[in-house]
């Protein structure tokens, strides 16, 4: 490895020793995990730390498994019958794999924004309190705070609060892929996946979506799992390179994209032939 | 024409063609049905003809003329008519004549070259009667309190004997009848403490002053009956029959005096809709060949909807079962198998299934257990109204889990992990996003599952249908709701009338009129149902990309 | 070509507008050398005809880096260069500055040519002649290796850049003797001094075309660092 004195790194963006994290700024511990679909093993001996409050983007060609990797933060996979899972993710320095985590708490912990947006068939002011309902709070005057929080959180506020009891179906692509965000932070989880949040939007959405992951991380730890390389490029701080279920490489997004250590990271970014 | 082939249009002709038959010929069926059950009502002229037999002797006939029909001239050599050889068809006619008490049979055939003269005389009148059925002829006198008054005040004793009528209907039905339903309640607990072995002497004595008082209220309603029943018995209509004979009706037996041949179109037209609205609120009189048949419709309605409430839970829940929680191994696909293949089951077998297991088996541990104290006349233990909804809902489960199950598989599964990622549960998911949801596809299998279910008879007959029900199933003797009950039902009444009455030939419009009724009382089921479907569809529509 | 492997993108319309753009920075590359080339005949020569092409020729140069400009920006905004591409455009988009700079050095070597030197500051022509003749060996082995994309080589050139250091410090020492001896023949030495000025910055520009040629190739950085730095290089 080159060692250059850092002079010239600009100080906005500290850069992160990925491999050697102080425990309090892993928000997630990924550890030599496996998972097989059947006899067929998707993703191989995968370790990672995930910052705390960063975005951390997951790129690869189709069928690396980043997708699968992602669900398996909040156990997504466990409602695949086929699947079977080793290895350990640490939250909180628990393993969310222990066979006594409650799972309905993993997931009210790491939210889940997915593909396309899917809006319950209800009003928006109903999909955002969907999670608080669930958790039992029925209190008007909180869930209405919760409300206003979440969809101003979600860029969305101005756009909806004059038909928060229509039907979130009437949202565009782009306002409903809010929605269901605010819907995942309305519960305050500690961590967000998003798994190919804009695959489904017009560039401008893509855009205001992007640009609210960026205000999320404030608050939350994000993690997305992203075709787009200029979007991953865009809005993480972190990047990791999945190819047919190995992690390959896995730095801070500048350095991967401008100078990748793997030639593979380099072939795929650059848009070569693998 | 090649090309024509190749362009499709010849398939687009051809499924046009096929929807166009089908059309034609559900709107032909609604047509005849309607036009045959409606006409029924329609105040008929009345004909007096004037005839010779083939004896030569003259006679007059009255009545309606209900049915025409051309017979070979070869079939009537016998009766030595005086027709020319040459004539090929004779054409005779279906008159009803009615006076049952002085024919056998108020219908008959009259030839119409026997005919000399055909006359509608304003002075015909129909007296639709509680027993014997329609009376025509000329009235003569008519007789209040004994004595002979003028004619044109018979309308307002009409009126007021069916004033009297009501009053005493309501008498017997609900005083009487819940006096009747108290002594008999009294009764059975009396003989419940005795097989419990708890009768005291101070329970038996209270139960026989209760006795004695009732039956001493009923004594005071009786009297009141009797005089009412004294106070119509004197008044009287005498009426000239057809062949002259004078016959006298008490108005106690008389529901109606129309003056057919009097009446203008608009006058017909008010007749037409209360006689229909006499048909559907009325009860049935003269072995179901005349009056209404609300008992019928009652029983129809009540039955379907608590068939309802029965299968819409069971398939819904049975149908979650085998979709969300089943594994999805040979044993579910063999249960699904099952299933479906349920529904191609006879309806008669489920009715056999019925009276052996519910009627018997079920109905019997019943009695049994709760009604011991009325053995061994059974309560639950014989066909009833209960049984009668749980074997129809066992028959239209099918229908309900497999579109149950359709639904749910239709429901992209971004949903459920929509909200399964916000931390619910399973069982949350289910009943907050996905039920709400597959509510319209549910509601259809409950729109297929009454449209079968109304329609079905042949079970019915086995597990609680009768000809005549003597209550409704629902009155105003605690707890109201009469499970136990038999009832009447449309289709059974339909079959009854047409089939099993003493006159077919007269209980044939009855026959498309009540057709009518229960295909109209479906198609209101079923709106309704598709109604209230809808307007869960546009609720949880999807947004479909 | 095989080291910058461009040809492998799923994009070949890609692989063809960098293929171009290197041609065109090579052209250019060699447009520079020949205007060098030119200018230090000239000046050796005196020959005032050739140096008035090279100063009539200057404009080629600026139009060729205007031209690979606009194509760069246009590959930036098109084909959202990464990694190794990205450093690619940016090596070319430097380098270019850096050759056109080197265009108008040769230029004012150029003009010395127009000013009339006396005969006897010929052999001061013959030093400068040296010193000229040492930056365009350098100017064609930069060349070279940015052809190559060559590390070594380039990194060879970096440090070979001393030597002309040194050789021009000696130069102007040997200058400024003649100043003092005889201060009338300031003004004269004045322009030899302004065109070993000159060659000395096309060696620094030199230099810094080799340094983009490194990060281009390490995608590390090595302007304003030690030469020590450049051992762990290879």
């Amino acid at each position: 490895m080159i060692s250059v004195t850092p002079k010239n790194l600009s100080a906005h963006n500290v850069k992160l020793d990925l491999n050697n994290l102080s425990p309090e700024q892993v928000a997630l511990e990924i550890k030599h995990l496996d998972l097989y679909y059947g006899n067929k093993q998707a993703l191989q001996n995968i370790s990672m730390s995930i910052p705390k409050g960063q975005v951390t983007a997951f790129i690869g060609p189709s069928g690396c498994g980043k997708s699968t990797l992602l669900r398996c933060i909040n156990r997504m996979n466990d409602l695949v019958d086929i699947c079977k899972i080793t290895g350990e993710i640490n939250l909180n320095g628990e393993n969310i794999y222990d066979r006594h985590t409650d799972v309905a708490a993993l997931r009210r912990k790491v939210g889940m924004v997915f593909q396309r947006p899917n809006p319950f068939p209800k009003s928006i002011y109903e999909n955002v309190v969907y999670g608080l309902r669930i958790t039992g709070v029925n209190n008007r005057r909180v869930l209405d705070e919760a409300v206003e929080t979440a969809l101003r959180s979600a860029a969305l506020w101005n756009e909806v609060k004059d038909r928060l009891h229509e039907s979130a179906l009437g949202l565009s692509g782009g306002q409903q892929q809010r929605l269901v965000i605010a819907r995942a932070i309305a519960i305050e989880p500690e961590v967000l996946l998003l798994d190919e949040p804009t695959s489904a939007l017009d560039p401008i959405s893509t855009l205001t979506i992007e640009e609210l992951i960026n205000d999320l991380k404030k608050q939350f730890t994000v993690v997305i799992v992203t075709h787009n390389m200029q979007q991953a490029a865009r809005v993480s701080d972190q990047t990791a390179f999945m190819y047919m279920g190995d992690l390959i490489e896995y730095s801070d997004t500048n350095t991967l994209f401008t100078t990748p250590a793997k030639k593979k990271t380099e072939d795929y970014i650059t848009g070569r032939y693998g | 024409m090649n090309n024509w082939f190749k362009s499709g249009s010849p398939w687009v002709w051809l499924s046009a063609g096929g929807v166009s038959i089908s059309l034609i010929s559900v709107i032909g069926l609604l047509g005849l049905i309607a036009w045959r059950g409606l006409s029924y009502f329609w105040p008929a002229d009345i004909y007096q003809f004037e005839m010779t037999d083939e004896q030569g002797k003259h006679l007059t006939v009255i009545g309606e003329v209900y049915e025409k029909e051309s017979i070979p001239a070869s079939q009537l050599v016998h009766l030595n008519l005086d027709i020319d050889s040459s004539v090929e068809t004779i054409e005779r006619l279906l008159i009803k004549t009615g006076n049952r008490e002085l024919v056998s049979l108020d219908f008959r055939w009259i030839l119409v070259p026997q005919i000399n003269n055909s006359s509608l005389p304003a002075e015909l009148v129909v007296i639709e009667r509680r027993t014997n059925g329609n009376f025509y002829g000329y009235i003569e006198d008519v007789i209040l309190d004994g004595q002979v008054v003028e004619q044109n005040q018979m309308l307002q004793l009409v009126e007021r004997v069916s004033d009297f009528q009501a009053e005493m209907e309501e008498l017997q039905k609900s005083d009487i009848g819940a006096i009747n339903y108290q002594i008999e309640r009294t009764r059975l607990k009396e003989r419940k403490h005795i097989l419990d072995d708890t009768l005291t002497t101070q329970l038996q004595q209270e139960f026989k002053d209760k006795v004695a008082g009732l039956k001493a209220d009923y004594k005071v309603l009786e009297k009141q009956l009797m005089a009412l029943r004294e106070k119509i018995s004197r008044d009287q209509l005498v009426v000239r029959a057809m062949d002259g004979q004078k016959v006298t009706i008490n108005f106690a037996d008389v529901l109606q005096v129309t003056f057919n041949n009097k009446l203008n179109v608009f006058e017909k037209l008010k007749m037409f809709f209360s006689q229909i609205g006499a048909f559907v609120s009325k009860d049935p009189r003269e072995a179901n060949t005349e009056g209404g048949v609300f008992p019928a419709i009652f029983g129809t309605v009540l039955m379907v909807l608590l068939m309802t409430v029965i299968v819409s839970p069971l398939g819904v829940v049975a149908a979650i079962y085998l979709h969300e929680y089943a594994g999805n191994n040979a044993l579910t696909k063999l249960l699904r198998i099952a299933v479906i293949n349920l529904a191609g089951v006879p309806s008669i077998v489920y009715g056999v299934f019925g009276l052996g297991f519910f009627v018997y088996m079920v109905g019997g541990s019943l009695d049994q257990l709760f009604y011991a104290e009325t053995l061994p006349s059974p309560t639950f233990g014989t066909p009833g109204v209960m049984w009668s909804a749980l074997t129809l809902a066992i028959l239209t489960l099918p229908v309900v889990i497999v579109s149950t199950e359709e639904g749910l598989s239709r429901i992209p599964s971004a949903m459920r992990h929509g909200s399964l990622a916000l931390g619910a549960t399973k069982a949350e998911t289910l009943w907050r996003i996905i039920l709400p949801i597959a509510s319209p596809a549910i509601m259809t299998g409950i729109i297929l599952a009454i449209a079968r279910a109304a329609g079905e008879v042949a079970p019915l007959m086995l597990v609680g249908v009768v000809k005549m029900a003597p209550n409704l199933p629902i009155d105003g003797n605690f707890p109201f709701l009469h499970l136990d009950r038999k009832f009447m039902h449309l289709g059974f009444h339909i079959y009854d009338v047409g089939f099993q009455s003493p006159n077919v030939e007269a209980a044939r419009p009855l026959v498309y009129a009540t057709a009518l009724l229960l295909v109209s009382i479906i198609v209101a089921l079923n709106i309704t149902a598709v109604s209230i479907r809808n307007r869960l569809r546009e609720k949880y529509r999807m947004l479909e990309h | 070509m095989d080291k910058l492997n461009i040809g492998r993108h799923i994009s070949g319309q890609f692989n063809e507008d960098l293929e171009r753009i290197i041609n065109h920075v090579m052209h250019m590359g060699g447009l520079v050398e020949k205007q060098l080339t030119d200018a230090l005949t000239s000046v050796c020569d005196a020959d005032e005809a050739l140096a008035k092409k090279v100063l009539s020729n200057d404009y080629l140069i600026n139009n060729a880096e205007v031209t690979i400009d606009d194509e760069c920006t246009r590959i930036i905004a098109k084909r959202q260069p990464a990694a190794g591409d990205l450093r690619l455009v940016m090596a070319i988009v430097k380098t270019i500055t850096d050759l056109e700079r080197i265009g108008d050095e040769a230029g004012k070597i150029a003009n010395v040519t127009l000013e009339s030197l006396s005969g006897k500051h010929k052999d001061l022509l013959s030093n400068l002649d040296n010193l000229g003749r040492h930056v365009l060996t350098f100017l064609q082995a930069t060349l070279d290796a940015f052809t190559r994309m060559d590390v070594e080589a380039a990194i060879q050139v970096h440090k070979s850049d001393d030597k002309i250091d040194r050789e021009y410090e000696a130069l102007i020492r040997q200058l400024m003797t003649y100043m003092m001896e005889d201060p009338r023949s300031i003004p004269q030495v004045m322009s030899v001094i302004w065109s070993a000025r000159a060659l000395e910055r096309i060696g620094d520009r030199c230099q810094n075309i080799c340094e983009y040629i490194i990060y281009f190739v390490k995608g590390k950085s090595v302007r304003h660092t030690t030469p020590e730095d450049f051992d762990s290089l290879s």
